[in-house]
């Protein structure tokens, strides 16, 4: 096992990132995916016609961040612990969506986010105890 | 939905799953064997793959369905990773670990569905 890495290399830190990164390109993935969908019937089931639109362009360079720091978490953290904290996505995106674009939140939808969290807080005790191993 | 489209569901999640298991086993190799081994490279370029495949899939299917549709599916991935990582990557699992996974699993399918 090698030293903690502390400061800019702080696994946590690129965790955060990485979720930040994710968010960022699901939205412009959905907008590029909006703005494309009609182009060809014949290759759309391909993803590939997409390229056309430049919030996908985008959405790649967010998405290679995205991979670039949860690299950097893989090296450092089991996948068992990281990839469920990853997916606080899901109760951010539409919290953002509430907060910025001012959707609404059903309430079944209120119960996932919920779920979500209290997910997340289930799973911090086995974080805590694998950060006093590190 | 049809056949096809349901298919390429499956094998977007499975390209999933299957991408992040082989990035883990090539990021751990890179801290004991380095950048330039084979134990990094061969795992690191078929995660690639496979994320670019799932990738453009998950691209398609956004195109002709709506986020909520194809979220649930994203759902599963929380603990089918969870148990892969477990029991292909030798990972140890607490009950805390897996009841966290689980709950986070339906949350991310109620979030989708509603």
């Amino acid at each position: 096992m090698q030293s903690k890495p502390t400061g800019f290399t702080n696994p946590w830190l690129h965790l955060g990132l990485s979720i930040a990164f994710v968010t960022i390109y699901e939205v412009l993935l959905k907008l590029g995916a909006a703005e494309t969908a009609h182009l060809s019937d014949r290759w759309s089931w391909t993803g590939l016609t997409g390229l056309a639109s430049p919030y996908v362009w985008v959405a790649i360079v967010f998405v290679i961040l995205s991979l670039i720091t949860w690299l950097h978490v893989l090296r450092h953290i089991p996948l068992s612990i990281a990839f469920p904290i990853s997916q606080v996505v899901h109760a951010l995106v539409p919290l953002g969506s509430w907060l910025v674009l001012g959707e609404s939140i059903t309430s079944l939808r209120g119960c996932g986010i919920g779920l979500v969290l209290f997910g997340l807080a289930v799973v911090a005790k086995p974080v805590a105890r694998f950060e006093e191993r590190l | 939905m049809t056949a096809i489209s349901f298919a390429i569901v499956l094998i977007a999640l499975i390209g999933h799953v299957a991408g992040e298991l082989v990035l883990k086993k090539a990021m751990d190799a890179s801290n004991s064997a380095g950048f330039r081994s084979r134990r990094f490279v061969v795992p690191f370029s078929a995660g690639i793959l496979l994320m670019t495949v799932q990738f453009f899939l998950g691209l398609g299917l956004l195109q002709r369905y709506d986020l909520s549709f194809i979220y649930p599916f994203q759902g599963l991935s929380v603990i089918l990773i969870t148990i892969a990582a477990a029991v292909l990557l030798r990972e140890k699992l607490t009950l805390q670990l897996i009841l966290g996974s689980a709950l986070i699993s339906v949350g991310v399918v109620l979030v989708s569905t509603s």
